[in-house]
Protein backbone atom coordinates (compact mmCIF):
# COMPACT_ATOMS: atom_id res chain seq x y z
CA UNK A 1 0.00 0.00 0.00
CA UNK A 2 1.57 3.08 -0.92
CA UNK A 3 -0.28 6.89 0.34
CA UNK A 4 0.48 10.13 -0.85
CA UNK A 5 -1.48 13.04 -0.18
CA UNK A 6 -2.77 16.37 -2.13
CA UNK A 7 -4.99 19.26 -1.27
CA UNK A 8 -8.67 19.62 -2.53
CA UNK A 9 -10.40 23.26 -1.59
CA UNK A 10 -8.09 23.26 1.48
CA UNK A 11 -9.20 19.85 2.30
CA UNK A 12 -6.36 17.13 2.49
CA UNK A 13 -6.84 14.29 0.10
CA UNK A 14 -5.18 10.58 0.97
CA UNK A 15 -4.52 8.36 -2.36
CA UNK A 16 -3.98 4.77 -1.47
CA UNK A 17 -2.89 2.05 -3.81
CA UNK A 18 -2.53 -1.19 -3.67
CA UNK A 19 -4.10 -3.47 -0.92
CA UNK A 20 -4.99 -2.05 2.26
CA UNK A 21 -4.89 -5.02 4.78
CA UNK A 22 -4.12 -5.44 8.57
CA UNK A 23 -0.69 -5.59 7.80
CA UNK A 24 -0.94 -1.95 6.78
CA UNK A 25 -4.01 -0.47 7.70
CA UNK A 26 -1.85 1.17 11.04
CA UNK A 27 -0.12 3.33 8.37
CA UNK A 28 -3.27 4.59 6.96
CA UNK A 29 -4.54 5.25 10.25
CA UNK A 30 -1.40 6.94 11.14
CA UNK A 31 -1.47 9.32 8.10
CA UNK A 32 -5.46 10.59 9.27
CA UNK A 33 -4.98 11.03 12.52
CA UNK A 34 -2.69 14.44 11.81
CA UNK A 35 -5.59 16.31 10.79
CA UNK A 36 -8.18 14.57 12.27
CA UNK A 37 -5.77 15.89 15.62
CA UNK A 38 -5.87 19.04 13.87
CA UNK A 39 -9.50 19.46 13.97
CA UNK A 40 -9.97 19.41 10.31
CA UNK A 41 -13.93 18.95 9.42
CA UNK A 42 -13.23 17.49 5.91
CA UNK A 43 -11.22 14.14 5.38
CA UNK A 44 -11.01 12.63 2.00
CA UNK A 45 -9.49 9.44 0.39
CA UNK A 46 -9.36 8.67 -2.95
CA UNK A 47 -9.47 4.94 -3.20
CA UNK A 48 -9.42 4.87 -7.09
CA UNK A 49 -6.22 2.42 -6.91
CA UNK A 50 -6.94 0.44 -4.15
CA UNK A 51 -7.87 -3.19 -5.53
CA UNK A 52 -8.33 -4.85 -2.07
CA UNK A 53 -9.70 -3.62 1.39
CA UNK A 54 -10.10 -6.37 4.64
CA UNK A 55 -11.59 -4.98 7.75
CA UNK A 56 -8.41 -3.82 9.45
CA UNK A 57 -8.88 -0.81 6.57
CA UNK A 58 -12.46 -1.01 7.10
CA UNK A 59 -12.08 -0.12 11.13
CA UNK A 60 -9.57 2.75 10.01
CA UNK A 61 -12.67 4.16 7.99
CA UNK A 62 -15.23 3.63 10.61
CA UNK A 63 -13.07 5.16 13.23
CA UNK A 64 -12.31 8.02 11.07
CA UNK A 65 -16.02 8.54 10.67
CA UNK A 66 -17.02 7.81 14.49
CA UNK A 67 -14.26 10.94 15.19
CA UNK A 68 -15.62 13.33 12.25
CA UNK A 69 -19.12 12.83 13.41
CA UNK A 70 -21.02 16.02 14.23
CA UNK A 71 -18.14 17.91 13.26
CA UNK A 72 -17.86 16.59 9.62
CA UNK A 73 -17.70 13.97 7.16
CA UNK A 74 -15.20 11.86 5.50
CA UNK A 75 -15.40 11.36 1.45
CA UNK A 76 -14.48 8.40 -0.66
CA UNK A 77 -13.73 8.65 -3.87
CA UNK A 78 -14.31 6.01 -6.64
CA UNK A 79 -13.65 2.75 -4.84
CA UNK A 80 -14.39 -0.06 -7.19
CA UNK A 81 -17.74 -2.19 -6.93
CA UNK A 82 -16.04 -5.16 -4.59
CA UNK A 83 -14.16 -2.34 -2.15
CA UNK A 84 -17.62 -0.52 -2.32
CA UNK A 85 -19.59 -3.51 -1.69
CA UNK A 86 -17.51 -4.03 1.76
CA UNK A 87 -18.50 -0.86 2.77
CA UNK A 88 -22.26 -0.89 2.22
CA UNK A 89 -21.99 -4.35 4.54
CA UNK A 90 -20.69 -2.97 7.08
CA UNK A 91 -23.15 -0.38 6.84
CA UNK A 92 -20.63 2.98 6.34
CA UNK A 93 -22.30 3.70 3.01
CA UNK A 94 -25.47 4.71 4.86
CA UNK A 95 -23.57 6.73 7.93
CA UNK A 96 -24.30 10.27 7.95
CA UNK A 97 -20.72 10.90 8.81
CA UNK A 98 -19.77 8.82 5.26
CA UNK A 99 -19.86 10.51 1.72
CA UNK A 100 -19.36 8.43 -1.60
CA UNK A 101 -18.17 10.76 -5.14
CA UNK A 102 -17.51 9.13 -8.43
CA UNK A 103 -14.93 11.43 -9.23
CA UNK A 104 -12.66 14.58 -7.36
CA UNK A 105 -14.69 17.07 -9.44
CA UNK A 106 -18.09 15.66 -7.17
CA UNK A 107 -16.34 15.44 -4.27
CA UNK A 108 -15.10 18.99 -4.36
CA UNK A 109 -18.10 20.25 -5.42
CA UNK A 110 -19.28 18.79 -1.65
CA UNK A 111 -16.51 20.55 -0.26
CA UNK A 112 -17.31 23.58 -2.06
CA UNK A 113 -21.14 23.41 -0.22
CA UNK A 114 -19.24 22.95 2.97
CA UNK A 115 -17.39 26.28 2.47
CA UNK A 116 -20.31 28.32 1.36
CA UNK A 117 -22.38 27.24 4.59
CA UNK A 118 -19.71 28.51 6.73
CA UNK A 119 -19.19 31.65 5.01
CA UNK A 120 -23.03 31.95 5.02
CA UNK A 121 -22.78 31.61 8.95
CA UNK A 122 -20.60 34.67 9.58
CA UNK B 1 -13.89 -32.70 -17.00
CA UNK B 2 -16.48 -32.21 -14.62
CA UNK B 3 -14.94 -35.12 -12.36
CA UNK B 4 -11.71 -33.37 -12.35
CA UNK B 5 -12.87 -30.45 -11.09
CA UNK B 6 -14.89 -32.04 -8.42
CA UNK B 7 -11.62 -33.19 -7.08
CA UNK B 8 -10.08 -30.07 -6.76
CA UNK B 9 -8.25 -29.98 -3.97
CA UNK B 10 -5.37 -27.52 -2.77
CA UNK B 11 -3.28 -26.47 0.18
CA UNK B 12 -0.60 -24.25 1.20
CA UNK B 13 1.42 -23.41 4.54
CA UNK B 14 2.38 -19.95 5.68
CA UNK B 15 4.08 -18.63 8.66
CA UNK B 16 1.60 -17.23 11.04
CA UNK B 17 2.64 -13.75 10.33
CA UNK B 18 0.73 -10.73 8.71
CA UNK B 19 3.06 -10.37 5.80
CA UNK B 20 1.69 -13.30 4.50
CA UNK B 21 -1.68 -12.63 4.39
CA UNK B 22 -0.52 -11.33 0.49
CA UNK B 23 0.56 -14.83 0.06
CA UNK B 24 -2.92 -16.74 0.92
CA UNK B 25 -4.79 -13.81 -1.05
CA UNK B 26 -2.82 -14.85 -4.12
CA UNK B 27 -3.35 -18.32 -2.99
CA UNK B 28 -7.61 -17.37 -3.01
CA UNK B 29 -6.85 -15.72 -6.32
CA UNK B 30 -5.01 -18.76 -7.92
CA UNK B 31 -7.68 -21.24 -6.87
CA UNK B 32 -10.58 -18.77 -8.08
CA UNK B 33 -8.96 -19.26 -11.83
CA UNK B 34 -8.34 -22.54 -11.55
CA UNK B 35 -12.04 -23.22 -10.76
CA UNK B 36 -12.74 -20.47 -13.37
CA UNK B 37 -15.22 -18.42 -10.34
CA UNK B 38 -17.45 -15.96 -11.79
CA UNK B 39 -19.10 -13.04 -10.45
CA UNK B 40 -18.37 -11.52 -6.48
CA UNK B 41 -17.07 -15.18 -5.87
CA UNK B 42 -13.46 -14.88 -5.82
CA UNK B 43 -13.30 -11.48 -4.07
CA UNK B 44 -15.72 -12.60 -1.48
CA UNK B 45 -13.74 -15.56 -1.07
CA UNK B 46 -10.21 -13.60 -0.87
CA UNK B 47 -11.85 -11.62 1.80
CA UNK B 48 -13.14 -14.34 3.64
CA UNK B 49 -10.45 -16.19 3.60
CA UNK B 50 -8.18 -13.38 4.32
CA UNK B 51 -9.99 -12.53 7.79
CA UNK B 52 -10.13 -16.03 8.74
CA UNK B 53 -6.06 -15.93 8.37
CA UNK B 54 -5.62 -12.73 10.11
CA UNK B 55 -7.69 -13.77 12.85
CA UNK B 56 -5.34 -17.48 13.12
CA UNK B 57 -2.39 -14.86 13.25
CA UNK B 58 -3.28 -12.92 15.87
CA UNK B 59 -4.09 -15.59 18.16
CA UNK B 60 -1.36 -17.95 17.18
CA UNK B 61 2.04 -17.75 18.89
CA UNK B 62 5.03 -16.59 17.31
CA UNK B 63 6.60 -19.43 14.88
CA UNK B 64 3.57 -20.89 14.37
CA UNK B 65 2.13 -22.41 11.21
CA UNK B 66 -1.09 -21.52 9.18
CA UNK B 67 -2.47 -24.14 6.81
CA UNK B 68 -5.12 -23.14 3.65
CA UNK B 69 -6.70 -26.28 2.25
CA UNK B 70 -9.29 -26.10 -0.75
CA UNK B 71 -11.65 -28.40 -1.46
CA UNK B 72 -14.25 -28.80 -4.56
CA UNK B 73 -16.74 -31.30 -3.53
CA UNK B 74 -18.84 -33.63 -5.92
CA UNK B 75 -22.03 -31.59 -4.72
CA UNK B 76 -20.05 -27.85 -5.85
CA UNK B 77 -19.66 -26.83 -2.44
CA UNK B 78 -16.22 -25.20 -2.17
CA UNK B 79 -15.03 -24.84 1.24
CA UNK B 80 -11.82 -23.16 2.41
CA UNK B 81 -10.70 -24.52 5.67
CA UNK B 82 -7.89 -22.41 7.49
CA UNK B 83 -6.18 -24.03 10.56
CA UNK B 84 -4.19 -22.86 13.07
CA UNK B 85 -2.31 -23.94 16.37
CA UNK B 86 -3.82 -21.42 18.40
CA UNK B 87 -7.53 -20.86 20.23
CA UNK B 88 -10.41 -19.11 18.63
CA UNK B 89 -11.50 -16.06 20.29
CA UNK B 90 -13.74 -12.82 19.66
CA UNK B 91 -12.59 -9.67 20.75
CA UNK B 92 -14.66 -8.18 23.85
CA UNK B 93 -13.45 -4.98 22.47
CA UNK B 94 -15.40 -2.80 19.92
CA UNK B 95 -14.75 -2.80 16.42
CA UNK B 96 -13.17 0.38 15.98
CA UNK B 97 -11.18 -0.06 19.06
CA UNK B 98 -9.94 -3.57 18.01
CA UNK B 99 -8.36 -3.24 14.56
CA UNK B 100 -10.71 -4.06 12.92
CA UNK B 101 -10.66 -8.36 14.16
CA UNK B 102 -14.55 -7.51 15.30
CA UNK B 103 -15.64 -7.05 11.83
CA UNK B 104 -13.44 -10.02 10.44
CA UNK B 105 -16.63 -13.41 11.81
CA UNK B 106 -19.68 -11.17 10.74
CA UNK B 107 -17.71 -10.43 7.41
CA UNK B 108 -16.94 -14.28 6.85
CA UNK B 109 -21.13 -14.72 7.69
CA UNK B 110 -21.98 -11.91 5.45
CA UNK B 111 -19.68 -13.34 2.45
CA UNK B 112 -19.91 -17.15 2.83
CA UNK B 113 -23.28 -19.31 2.69
CA UNK B 114 -21.56 -21.21 5.25
CA UNK B 115 -18.92 -20.66 8.61
CA UNK B 116 -18.01 -22.98 10.67
CA UNK B 117 -15.89 -23.17 13.76
CA UNK B 118 -14.16 -25.48 15.19
CA UNK B 119 -10.86 -27.60 17.29
CA UNK B 120 -8.41 -28.82 14.83
CA UNK B 121 -6.16 -32.51 15.38
CA UNK B 122 -3.29 -30.46 16.16
CA UNK B 123 -4.78 -28.94 19.02
CA UNK B 124 -5.81 -25.51 17.38
CA UNK B 125 -8.82 -23.49 14.98
CA UNK B 126 -10.50 -24.50 12.14
CA UNK B 127 -12.08 -21.77 10.52
CA UNK B 128 -13.94 -23.54 7.43
CA UNK B 129 -16.30 -21.11 4.85
CA UNK B 130 -18.43 -22.76 2.25
CA UNK B 131 -19.81 -21.27 -0.93
CA UNK B 132 -22.08 -23.13 -2.66
CA UNK B 133 -21.05 -22.90 -6.28
CA UNK B 134 -24.40 -24.97 -8.18
CA UNK B 135 -26.73 -22.76 -5.79
CA UNK B 136 -25.52 -19.80 -6.65
CA UNK B 137 -25.88 -20.58 -10.58
CA UNK B 138 -29.32 -21.59 -10.22
CA UNK B 139 -30.27 -18.61 -8.71
CA UNK B 140 -28.46 -16.80 -11.36
CA UNK B 141 -30.28 -19.01 -14.04
CA UNK B 142 -33.30 -18.52 -12.66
Amino acid sequence: MEISTSELRGVEVFEVRGEIDHSNAGRLSSAVDEPLERGDEVIVLDLSEVDYIDSGGVSVLLSTVRRLRNRGWLGVVNPNANVRRLLEIVGLTVDHGFRLFSDRAEAEGAIEEVISNEQGKR
Amino acid sequence: MMKEANNYCRQIGVEASPENLREVRRFVEEVSRDLQLEGDDGYDLKVAVSEAAANAIEHSGAESFLEVCVTQYPDDRLTFEISDEGNFHLSPRKPEQAGGRGLGLPLMVALMDEVRIYRNSRGGTTVSLTLFLGEQQQRETA
